[in-house]
Parts: structure tokens; C-alpha cells; sequence
């Protein structure tokens, strides 16, 4: 019995074997199989770099996440998710929204005021919620290193994650009731389910699986490349067009301090940026109620009423203007900075007209000035076609 | 066969080689501080007075130094980090208060050292900078072009109680004719700091640690009183304004020095 018993055991030790064998042979195979599935998607996830082209004078150092190297393929994936209204997460017509809703082309990437469904250039977002400001230029973002947002409330340093870069700005929108008003879950089940985004985001990421950290970092990636730098004023710094006569005076104005004095805050030949990124109480209010002003970073009473200088490139397309949008016009902004300004304990000290109201500039100054600050549109940039609505979506080749 | 044994010998010599415990180089780094009467500036606080009796604050002092030169005390000088030798300092960014020069320096006594504050006509060119913070420091073309010297930018209480801001800003002046107002020509503000006594011994591998103090208030007094109600708010157009005050920068810097390593 115990023979028995013992060749019975052999017996079944032999099927155990045999059983085991193949149970060892099939794991096998597939942790090969799935290698091999693994490497070819890793041999195929070879995405080409993309090179961001510094203009003239541009400064070399760019605000781009070391977990976010621009690629090609990572640029064209945000071109369609920056243009495809379904980035809210829904697809009835009434609740598309994307990015370019507001931020359109024409306008230098604003709403403008001739916005059609934001009248003066306010927008609202899907909830009927009117943002808390007007909108920021989003040209040469690669170049702001201060901080994002009229109170540069997302920087690379913040010890917050999730409020850090552009690619946080997309959570954010998609998230915000006075934008997008949506969810992140909605937003990427909907991104994936659309024939052609997988393997969009397989190419730029090596997966077909939809993130919303994914999304965050494509469009970025796309939003970097809206570079303006080749307006008539560059063409003239570079000799290839003269300036008029008025133009030129402006210039004057913008660059001298017993001028307009502009561009100790706003650059010029030797800051094209037009912007130092840099955050300024610039006169508009004696009193301070709101509450997302530079403060909000800082904490610092002398930043009440702060926000960023933004660039004057393209500045002609892109009212309504100053954080609030009080003004409709350039005609306007530059009235206040000669006969409105208001002093403050934390106005700038670079506003040294400020017990005098202004710059005291006549109408023909202001009219030099304004025409100055016209050249700094930039056509080429406003009907680049690598910038503009993609001519069809991915599910609809 | 040859070659090989060349070659032997030659890094066989370099292995052998040793350095001299007795002579390996320093290093210099700066550091600097900003004062009001030999207290750190406490910043937008309507707190001084200046020889000129005008209360003033400080909002923030940017401003580059150049040419950092050593001089030995057997007469010998040594010009450090030539070809890097631009700093620009920013109250508001600490990383720019401190200078770390990389040129070697041989061990030994040191009488003075000496800078130039701002950047000379050679280098101080529009373009030198491109990016930030240094690019915000440029200088209009049209006024001379290059880079501001210095931004030292508050804010003082006038005769009539009124605050008022300033922006003390130097760089290239600018000589206008009187009559059409054209620039007639072009003045380089910049100047050479030297601290005279300010002797110092550099030992062997020590990196020697010196502090540059500011004091604003020498920018407002010895030689010239200067009185923000007399020279207003800005300057950058105003020759005048920025000789008094180019000549006023010879005594703001004084020397302290740190625990070295």
C-alpha cells in the first residue's frame, strides 16, 4: 500500500510535473509574448524632438518642463486638443468648448473685443460664470519664467504641485466653472473613445492610454510654439522696412523717461519680449478689494494691486485691457497713463509721473505713441497655419 | 617601439608629479549687503534721511560690477574671471548676492582690492544680455544704448509732505544741445571702486570670503549732497544728475571680511 500508495504518489508527481511544465512553459510564453509586445511599442514610441527656433534677440532661456520635452508629435496632438471643443468632456453643440473658444488666432490667441459670444471681450464659461479677469496674451509663454496669471500664482517653484506651468493652466480651465466648468475624468474617458486620439497619444507618449497629465502636457507643448516675433517693428530693428516718421517718435516716447517711459516695464530693442514678466502697480486704483492681485502670492502689502506687465506685441488686437478690462481701447490705456494715473502706498516707483496724474503726453504724442505700438503686430504670426484650427479632427480622416 | 616608450615616460613623469601642499591655489568669492547707516535696509519703509534731509525709503537696488581686480602687495595685480566678468546683483534675488569667482588665485598678501561699478564702453553693448534679469537692465539705443549701471529705485517725501518716487538710474549720459535738444554726445558713467584699505591674506586652497556693503545713503552725500527736490525723480536724461551721483559712488562700498574655508 505504502508501495502503492508511494508509486501512486510517483504517478501523480509525474502529471504534477507534466502539468507544472506547461503551466511554467505558458507563463513563459506569455511574459515572452508580452515582452515582445512591450518592446515593439517601446521600438515604436521614438518621438522626433521638437526645436524651438530663438528669434533675434530672444532670450535662450525657456520655461519648459524636464517632464515635458517638446516633440513633434507631441505638438500636433495638442493642436487638436487645444481646437476640439470635446476637451470639456461633452458633445452636444451646446456644451463644446475648448481652448480656442476664446483663445483665437486672429486676436492673438484673445478673445478680443469683437469676441461674438463674449461681447467686449469677457468671457464666461460653459456655466455662464464670468472669468475673474480678462483674458492674458498666450504668445512666447515659453519665455515667461515669473510666474503665469496676472498674479503669477503658477510657478515652477510653488511647493503646490498641480500649480507649477501651462500644463497645470489646462487642468485648471478644464476644471473651472468660469471656463470649461467640466471634469478631468469626463474629459479623457471622451479623448479616448474618439477613433485616432490613442494613437496620437501613443505616438507623442508612448501610450494609447488617455491621461489627463498627458493632455495637460500636449497642449503646453502646442501652446509654446505660438512664438510672434516678426512684426513690422522687428523687420525694422532687422533693416528690412522703415518705420514712419510718427512711428518713430513713438518709439522715442516708449524709450525715454522724460517720454512715455514704457519700456522699463514693458521692454523694447533690448527686452523684445515687450514684457518683463514682471508684476507692477501701475496706478489704476487708490484702493484695493480684489483679492487675486499679486498679494494673493506674496503676501506682501507693497503687491496690493500688483499684477504682470503683459507684452505689447499684438497688444492692438487683444482689448479689453488691464486685468479687469476697463479699458476698451489702446486710445484709452494710453489716456490713463497720461492724465489718469492714481496714487498709492504700492504704486510702482517706476511710476514717477504718479502725483502729476501721468505723462501729461499732447494728442500728437499720443497718436505717435499708439502708432508705435502698432508695429508690434505681427501678421505672420496672426495667419501662420501651423497655429490655426487643424482642417479635420482625428476621427474624422 | 619608441613612440611607446615616449609615451611611458611621459605619463610616468605626470603620475609622478606632485603638486606643492605649499602653494595650491585660492579661490575669491563675493558677497554682498546692502546698508543704511550700517543696518541692512529694510525695504519700502519711509524709515531714512538722507544728508540732503529728504526722508526716503528703498523699494530695490540692481546693479553690476565688472573687473574685479586683486593687488598684491609686491605690486603685482591680477584682473579675475576676464572672460566672465559681469555680475549683476538684485536685492530681490538672493542668488545674485553672491559672486563666485573661478579664476585661481596664488596664495598670498593682497593690499586692496578694486571693481568697476557698472560695465566699461568696451563690453557694455545692447544685445551682451539676453535673457532675464540681466535683459531687463537694457538701456535705450537712443540713449546711449548698453545696460543700466544701476537701478536704485524708491520713493521720498518732498517739502510739501507729497511721497514721491525715484528712480536713481545710471548708465550712459547723454550731452544735449540746448537749443534743438539733439544728443550732441555720449558719457560713460561708469567708475572704478577701490578699497584702498582693505588688505587681506589669501592661504593655500582657501576660498577667501568678502562682503561688498553698500551704504545708499554715500550715494546722496561726500562729495555732493544730493537733494531729490533739487534733481527730481529720474535721472537717466539728466548728465548732471548722474555725475554727482557717479561721484558720490566712489565712498558707497566698504570692505568686510567673512569666514573663509
Amino acid at each position: 500500500m505504502k508501495k502503492c500508495i508511494k508509486n501512486g504518489r510517483g504517478k501523480n508527481k509525474a502529471l504534477e510535473m507534466s502539468r507544472s511544465f506547461l503551466f511554467w512553459l505558458g507563463l513563459a510564453f506569455l511574459f515572452f509574448s508580452s515582452c515582445r509586445e512591450k518592446n515593439t511599442l517601446e521600438d515604436d514610441f521614438k518621438p522626433t524632438p521638437y526645436q524651438i527656433d530663438i528669434p533675434f534677440g530672444f532670450p535662450t532661456k525657456l520655461n519648459i518642463p524636464e517632464d515635458n520635452p517638446m516633440t513633434v508629435e507631441g505638438v500636433k496632438l495638442g493642436r487638436f486638443l487645444f481646437y476640439d471643443g470635446r476637451l470639456s468632456g461633452r458633445t452636444h453643440p451646446d456644451s463644446l468648448m475648448s481652448c480656442a473658444t476664446c483663445h483665437r488666432q486672429e486676436r492673438s490667441f484673445e478673445a478680443g473685443v469683437d469676441h461674438p459670444d463674449f461681447p467686449g471681450g469677457f468671457p464666461h464659461g460653459l456655466s455662464g460664470v464670468q472669468t475673474h479677469h480678462v483674458m492674458l496674451p498666450m504668445i512666447n509663454l515659453a519665455w515667461n519664467l515669473n510666474g503665469y496669471g496676472w498674479s503669477g500664482f503658477l510657478y515652477p517653484e510653488n511647493e503646490m504641485p498641480y500649480f507649477r506651468n501651462i500644463e497645470d493652466f489646462v487642468r485648471l480651465a478644464v476644471m473651472a466653472k468660469d471656463e470649461i466648468d467640466g471634469d478631468t475624468s469626463r474629459t479623457k474617458a471622451l479623448i479616448q473613445s474618439i477613433p485616432g486620439y490613442p494613437e496620437l497619444f501613443r505616438k507623442a507618449f508612448g501610450s494609447e492610454q488617455v491621461t489627463f497629465t498627458n493632455i495637460g502636457k500636449a497642449i503646453a507643448q502646442f501652446v509654446r510654439t505660438l512664438i510672434s516675433a516678426n512684426s513690422r517693428f522687428d523687420k525694422y530693428m532687422k533693416g528690412e522696412v522703415q518705420l514712419s516718421q510718427s512711428e518713430l517718435n513713438g518709439y522715442v516716447l516708449f524709450t525715454t523717461e522724460e517720454g512715455a517711459d514704457c519700456f522699463h516695464c514693458h521692454g523694447g530693442f533690448g527686452n523684445p519680449l515687450f514684457t518683463t514678466h514682471l508684476f507692477y502697480n501701475n496706478g489704476k486704483d487708490s484702493l484695493f478689494t480684489d483679492p487675486m492681485d499679486r498679494f494673493l502670492v506674496t503676501q506682501d502689502p507693497m503687491d496690493r494691486g500688483a499684477y504682470k506687465a503683459t507684452t505689447l506685441r499684438n497688444i492692438e488686437l487683444t482689448g479689453p485691457y488691464m486685468h479687469d478690462g476697463r479699458f476698451a481701447t489702446l486710445e484709452e490705456v494710453i489716456g490713463f497713463y497720461s492724465q489718469g494715473l492714481k496714487p498709492s502706498p504700492s504704486v510702482s516707483p517706476l511710476m514717477h509721473h504718479i502725483n502729476d496724474g501721468g505723462i501729461q503726453l499732447t494728442p500728437s504724442e499720443k497718436e505717435d505713441l499708439l502708432n508705435f505700438i502698432k508695429t508690434l503686430r505681427d501678421d505672420e504670426f496672426l495667419s501662420n497655419p501651423d497655429f490655426a484650427k487643424p482642417d479635420k479632427f482625428p476621427d474624422e480622416d | 617601439m619608441m613612440v611607446i616608450f615616449i609615451a611611458a615616460l611621459f605619463f610616468g613623469s605626470a603620475c609622478n608629479k606632485t603638486e606643492d601642499p605649499e602653494n595650491k591655489a585660492g579661490k575669491l568669492h563675493l558677497y554682498f549687503q546692502h546698508e543704511i547707516d550700517s543696518v541692512p535696509i529694510e525695504f519700502d519703509t519711509l524709515k531714512y534721511t538722507n544728508a540732503a534731509g529728504n526722508p526716503y525709503l528703498v523699494t530695490e537696488i540692481q546693479y553690476f560690477i565688472s573687473d574685479v581686480v586683486l593687488y598684491r602687495n609686491d605690486k603685482t595685480q591680477q584682473l579675475l574671471d576676464a572672460g566672465e566678468d559681469i555680475h549683476y546683483v538684485d536685492t530681490d534675488l538672493p542668488e545674485t548676492l553672491t559672486y563666485k569667482l573661478t579664476d585661481d588665485i596664488v596664495p598670498g598678501t593682497f593690499d586692496s582690492i578694486s571693481f568697476t561699478f557698472g560695465i566699461n564702453e568696451v563690453k557694455n553693448q545692447s544685445q551682451l544680455f539676453v535673457n532675464p534679469p540681466e535683459s531687463n537692465m537694457f538701456w535705450p539705443e537712443l540713449l546711449g544704448g548698453g545696460y543700466h549701471y544701476m537701478k536704485l529705485n524708491g520713493k521720498w517725501k518732498d517739502t510739501g509732505d507729497t511721497i514721491r518716487p525715484f528712480n536713481f538710474h545710471m548708465g550712459i549720459g547723454q550731452i544735449y544741445d540746448t537749443a534743438t535738444g539733439e544728443i550732441t554726445a555720449y558719457v560713460q558713467n561708469y567708475f572704478r571702486v577701490s578699497l584702498p584699505n582693505s588688505s587681506f591674506t589669501i592661504s593655500n586652497a582657501e576660498e577667501l570670503a568678502l562682503t561688498l556693503v553698500m551704504d545708499v545713503n554715500q550715494w546722496f552725500e561726500a562729495p555732493h549732497n544730493y537733494d531729490f527736490n533739487e534733481w527730481g525723480g529720474m535721472i537717466m536724461q539728466n548728465q548732471a544728475a548722474m555725475q554727482t551721483a557717479r561721484e558720490n559712488g566712489h565712498n558707497v562700498f566698504n570692505l568686510l571680511k567673512n569666514n573663509s574655508k
